[in-house]
């Protein structure tokens, strides 16, 4: 690697330019705070987007590509890794927020005291989070604002105080959510329309949504879906404080004389080493990735990785887990709509209920089968060729409805993501190996939660009900947390309660990595409020 | 043929095989979308792997993701070689003849052979569950299920791929899929009316030109 001309020292620099990198970086750029953001894929515009599922979905045009960036996966310390996917998000300014369908929940009161609420659990490190709901209530307003979300206030009954409604009302009724809301209302379940981050109503100078139909999982070539890349990155870019760097793989951040983060050393897109001088180090590559990030980054002072004197950096790690029961209806319900997501949630399930024999739950929602296409559309226990499957392609892809759970995993000291040590991405650095295996209590609320949902079903006329259970934790939905916890004690959390490292006092994480426990819902809009929070007090140290 | 991967024979060995997988009935199947045609160009190299959003044409895949994309390729290139030859010897073993040349019905029991045979690598999402959210990765995937993959990403897939001839695909199960990739592109395709009754009109204000 040849080395080229050093850039000058910034105030900022933010690793990561998704969901809370962007949203980070949006806020300080517009405090008048110089940042330099370092993404590690490229910048592509809406213009780069297209209704292309074999592309999108099934090719790693959106997705990281596996041979490129791979991680590694075991149940326990005592297996050998193996090369999984384990958890992908699309790497690229925007991240997520690219190929999502946006279902923005807040959290409830309750996720923020899971341990005072649930006490201990054995085989589980449950922790309260060091901040309330009130602190990040009025951030999520801030966020949901930003980008103009489509929803209903007070429609979730679960739902703790709001200072504000939505700025867009909800999204048209697809015949999906008309049958999820008959099905709870026969169960007599509160249910309400998904929030979603896709404007109902022209908003700020962006237009209604098309409600096409490659939308999950699908960039959005309109502009009416609500993205990083189209709301933070925009705002960032227009205070003329916000320098962006596509292509740029950190390998590690390096310390001064005093401990404390002199510079992130990068290898930029013609392969070259930079080092990037800062005042202050975000960190928003998402749970997995912030941690490898600091596992790489080794010293005197840190043997065992930035920030890691503790040992918990990598540990604690949640990932969620999607799964659902199937059904099928005589009438058309098409339910690929819209892209299979224009949904509609019961928090009925949500909250701790210690008689139900297991800790917390997670909401549930209804979506599409497919995304939407029978390239990767399949009912469940059906023959994957023949005449056969081919006529279940065809009497069901317009007939066939998903109620779907989003699981939420206990954190477990021993659930970790650390380094391979033989596998190394296209970049020649360790990947992240996950080391995860489901808790009891997991597999027990996941099955409870698949049976509400096949509940749903029946009660809204359903027939052909299959229940899919989670066997494991797979990482199938793109969520990860826990990695770097934040809290009080250094002694059991990575970061203070404003996402700085205990032991490094210019370093900060803003992704999932500081969630103490992955709760029962959606995380990107609690991840963007935090971000906007810790963001917010950085602003004020530096006015102070 | 331009564009192609396979010989002649290696061709029509394959089209049976899918012929089988998605059969046609009343119905076309995979031999009518053209799921060959789609195959043999995807394994042909690296021009067609991204098609253009707007439908121009096909991305020129550059740097670490060409190399990527280049061992891709040569790894599904064997798995189908091997399939195919796998293929004959079973048949040629069963009934005395190649594959290609057997009555449907000693097809199937030979495809069911090698799906009992490669079971194991079968993606979990297809053989229990819906997609959910992830696919799997196709170079994981043993020679039958990846087979199974392509005749339908081939009968399904947008037609620029080379399948999906005339949107046969969409036609059979009844999606109403865009008249082209452009289309999406231009933000101008809409689902709006597959809403509840009456929902499409309620929202019609605030879209020009839908």
């Amino acid at each position: 690697m040849a080395s080229k001309k050093k850039p000058g020292r910034t105030g900022v620099v933010i690793i990561g330019a998704g969901a809370s990198g962007a949203a980070a970086a949006k806020v300080l750029c517009e405090a008048g705070v110089k940042v330099v953001a370092l993404e590690k894929g490229p910048w592509r515009t809406r213009e780069s987007f297209g209704g292309d599922e074999l592309a999108n979905v099934n090719r790693y045009n959106l997705w990281p590509d596996p041979l490129l960036n791979p991680r590694t996966w075991r149940e326990s310390a005592d297996q050998k890794a193996r090369v999984d996917l384990f958890c992908p998000v699309p790497q690229m300014v925007g991240g997520g927020t690219v190929h999502w369908q946006g279902w923005l929940p807040r959290f409830t009161e309750n996720d923020f005291r899971l341990r005072t609420i649930a006490g201990d659990l054995p085989e589980a490190s449950l922790a309260d989070w060091p901040i309330t709901y009130d602190e990040l209530e009025p951030y999520y307003l801030k966020v949901e604002w930003a980008f103009g979300v489509s929803g209903q206030s007070g429609a979730n009954r679960f739902e703790a105080h709001r200072s504000g409604g939505y700025p867009c009302p909800p999204m048209p009724v697809s015949r999906y959510v008309e049958k999820f809301h008959k099905g709870c209302s026969a169960l007599g379940w509160n249910s309400f329309p998904m929030p979603q981050a896709a404007l109902s109503r022209p908003y700020n100078g962006r237009k209604a949504t098309v409600v096409s139909a490659f939308a999950q999982q699908h960039g959005d070539p309109s502009g009416t879906r609500s993205s990083a890349l189209n709301v933070f990155v925009p705002d960032a870019l227009a205070t003329g404080n916000y320098e962006l760097r596509p292509e740029c793989i950190v390998r590690e951040l390096v310390l001064d004389g005093q401990g404390r983060i002199k510079a992130a050393i990068y290898e930029d897109s013609d392969g070259d080493a930079i080092e990037q001088e800062a005042d202050l180090f975000i960190l928003a590559c998402g749970a997995v990735e912030t941690a490898r990030l600091l596992l790489l980054s080794k010293s005197g002072r840190f043997p065992h990785g930035l920030a890691n004197g503790s040992d918990l950096v990598g540990r604690n790690v949640t990932f969620h887990e999607y799964s659902a029961a199937v059904g099928t209806y005589d009438d058309p319900i098409y339910a690929w709509a819209g892209g299979g997501y224009v949904s509609a949630s019961t928090f009925q399930h949500y909250e701790h209920d210690a008689s139900r024999g297991f800790v917390s739950g997670g909401h549930l929602a209804v979506a599409g089968v497919g995304i939407p296409l029978p390239v990767n559309w399949h009912l469940p226990g059906a023959p994957a060729w023949g005449a056969e499957a081919k006529k279940i392609d065809r009497d069901y892809f317009n007939h066939s409805l998903a109620v779907a759970m989003v699981l939420h995993d206990m954190p477990q000291h021993d659930n970790r993501v650390d380094l391979d040590d033989e596998v190394v991405d296209a970049w020649g650095l360790p990947v992240a190996r996950i080391t995860l295996k489901p808790h009891r209590n997991d597999l027990d609320q996941g099955r409870y939660l698949i049976d509400r949902g096949a509940e749903i079903l029946e009660a809204s006329g359903a027939a052909n009900i299959r229940k899919v259970y989670a066997s494991r934790i797979t990482g199938n939905c793109s969520h990860q947390h826990g990695t770097a916890r934040m809290g009080h004690d250094p002694a059991t959390s990575v970061l203070n309660k404003w996402c700085r490292a205990h032991e490094v006092d210019n370093l900060f994480a803003v992704d999932g990595s500081p969630f103490p426990t992955a709760t029962g819902a959606n995380p990107t809009l609690t991840i963007m409020s935090n971000a906007w929070r810790v963001a917010d007090r950085i602003v004020r140290g530096r006015g102070a | 043929m331009a564009h192609s991967f396979f010989t002649a024979y290696q061709r029509a060995t394959i089209e049976a095989a899918m012929a089988r997988i998605i059969p046609t009935d009343d119905t076309p199947g995979a031999r009518e979308a053209g799921c060959i045609d789609f195959v043999d160009r995807y394994l042909s190299g690296i021009e067609f792997i991204f098609a253009k959003p707007d439908g121009s044409g096909f991305e020129v895949l550059k740097g670490r993701i060409a190399d990527a994309w280049r061992r891709r390729i040569e790894i599904m290139r064997t798995r189908y070689i091997e399939g195919i030859l796998d293929l004959d010897s079973r048949s040629r073993k069963a009934f005395s003849a190649n594959f290609a040349d057997l009555a449907p019905e000693h097809q199937d029991s030979i495809l069911r052979e090698v799906e009992k045979k490669s079971q194991i690598k079968q993606i979990a999402a297809t053989a229990d569950g819906p997609a959910l959210q992830q696919t799997s990765t196709e170079v994981d995937l043993d020679f039958f299920p990846l087979l199974v993959a392509h005749t339908r990403q081939g009968f399904y897939a947008d037609p620029i791929y080379g399948g999906n001839r005339g949107r046969i695909g969409w036609q059979v199960i009844g999606f109403p899929g865009p008249a082209s990739l452009k289309e999406v592109h231009e933000g101008r395709y809409t689902t709006l009316q597959y809403f509840a009754d009456g929902e499409a009109e309620k929202v019609r204000e605030f879209h020009d030109g839908l």
